[in-house]
């Protein structure tokens, strides 16, 4: 049982939403998380998010399956510092999230994709912070256990990296496969370029790049 | 998706490798810019097929090599056996290409960026070609240079990652400041070779632990 009330002990299945309004035994607030024993648990806590922050360089394959072969990526910005490598623009748009789409937080699939990253602190939030009573709604609400901890985990993430810049420098370090510093000049990620299933053939001056994609995309 | 990826990527590795006695092997040569990779493909390849033909021209400027090249079909006989690969001579593997570094060698600057561009797509190609298509990679290092650098390590862990047969040449022996000993001391797990692929230094050895390594 992931949760266990610390008053009486009464156990609840992850994702449970009884105890959103407090222990219907015995009216206690403080929950405890407790796994089932191995990565098991932790992974059902979380279901629509992958493991690992590596699993974003899939969710690009998998966004980039579905777009075009040839990609225009440094139209909207004419930096050179852009990571005009990035797989797809939508891609980049979510990963670009936490500082662009402070607004949209009832969008909850779109925070459960963002949390990803930052699974490992919402799971500590969700564990260590009690809710007081008098947050809590009268009667439970729709939104699961999840979505709560992501947007913490959101929200964290917005106070941890205020600077776009800096934000773009991680992403960089993180995703961009080449970056073009300067026309001619080039900065290469060796373990991105190899990770990736996609292959970049050809360059162009403007930083559009064409890309062969595996066979198997098109079937 | 990434886990079936996985699984197919697997697979198909362990369906080539099924059948890799029924078709050559395919044999990498990886290496950092200017370490003497075309000029020990040629070698090779000039050793042993009828024609002859250079795989790609060698030159003293980095990046000359920008795309992969292959020669198939390379038959190479040990002790009364035919060992039979191909070669893959692939552009230098490197973080960084930069068109100024070009100027010094009296290029035009148009030519000096077309030049970036097309070596940093022929990494990404290399890169590729390590993911999908190499049974096997020949490391070559100039001996002359630090082996310790980041490319070096980067590579030879995705290497070792992959369970590839890896050969470490410590090439241009020829020259006086090369020192196989340090190629060595960095990579104490495998096996190094010396040669000069240019004079044609050691090359039985080299034929012997190709065929011993990829046979």
């Amino acid at each position: 049982m992931p949760h266990e009330c610390t008053d009486c002990g009464r156990a609840f299945d992850d994702g449970s939403k009884e105890m959103l309004s407090g222990c219907p035994d015995c009216g206690g607030n403080t929950f405890q998380f407790r796994p089932d024993g191995d990565g098991q648990a932790n992974e059902a806590a979380t279901p629509p998010e992958p493991p690992e922050p590596e699993g974003n360089s899939t969710v690009a394959r998998t966004v980039g399956s579905a777009a075009t072969v040839v990609r225009d990526l440094v139209g909207a910005d004419d930096s050179p510092e852009y990571p005009t490598q990035e797989s797809t623009p939508t891609a980049a748009s979510s990963r670009d999230g936490p500082p662009e789409t402070s607004g949209s937080s009832s969008d909850s699939s779109h925070i459960a994709a963002e949390s990803a990253a930052h699974e490992d602190a919402a799971q500590a939030s969700a564990r260590s912070e009690v809710v007081s009573p008098e947050d809590l709604p009268e009667t439970a609400p729709s939104q699961t256990r999840e979505s709560t901890a992501a947007e913490t985990a959101d929200q964290q993430s917005r106070e941890d990296r205020p600077d776009l810049e800096e934000l773009r420098e991680q992403l960089n370090e993180q995703f961009e496969s080449i970056r073009v510093v300067a026309p001619g000049q080039y900065e290469l990620n060796l373990m991105e370029l190899y990770d990736r299933e996609e292959y970049i053939i050809a360059l162009q001056e403007d930083g559009k790049y064409t890309i062969q994609v595996p066979e198997r995309w098109s079937e | 998706m990434g886990l079936i990826t996985n699984l197919r990527s697997s697979i198909s590795r362990a369906a080539s490798t099924l059948f890799a006695d029924a078709e050559p092997k395919r044999i990498g040569i990886y290496g950092p810019p200017n370490a003497g990779k075309t000029t020990l493909a040629n070698r090779i390849v000039r050793d042993w097929t009828e024609h002859g033909d250079a795989v790609g021209p060698e030159s003293h400027i980095p990046h000359e090599t920008r795309r992969a090249r292959r020669k198939e079909n390379v038959e190479i006989e040990r002790d009364g056996k035919t060992v039979t690969i191909d070669v893959v001579d692939t552009p230098g593997v490197t973080t960084k290409v930069d068109y100024t570094e070009f100027l010094e060698h009296d290029m035009e600057e148009d030519d000096a960026v077309r030049r970036s561009r097309e070596a940093t797509e022929g990494v990404a190609e290399a890169m590729h070609w390590l993911r999908e298509d190499v049974d096997g990679v020949i490391y070559v290092l100039d001996a002359t240079q630090d082996p310790f650098t980041q490319v070096n390590t980067m590579l030879i862990g995705i290497i070792e990652s992959q369970d590839l047969p890896v050969l470490i040449l410590a090439n241009k022996i020829d020259l006086e400041d090369a020192s196989v000993q340090r190629i060595r001391n960095a990579f104490p797990q495998h096996e190094t070779i010396p040669l000069s692929a240019l004079e044609g230094d050691n090359m039985d050895e080299v034929y012997d632990k190709i065929a011993e390594y990829f046979g």
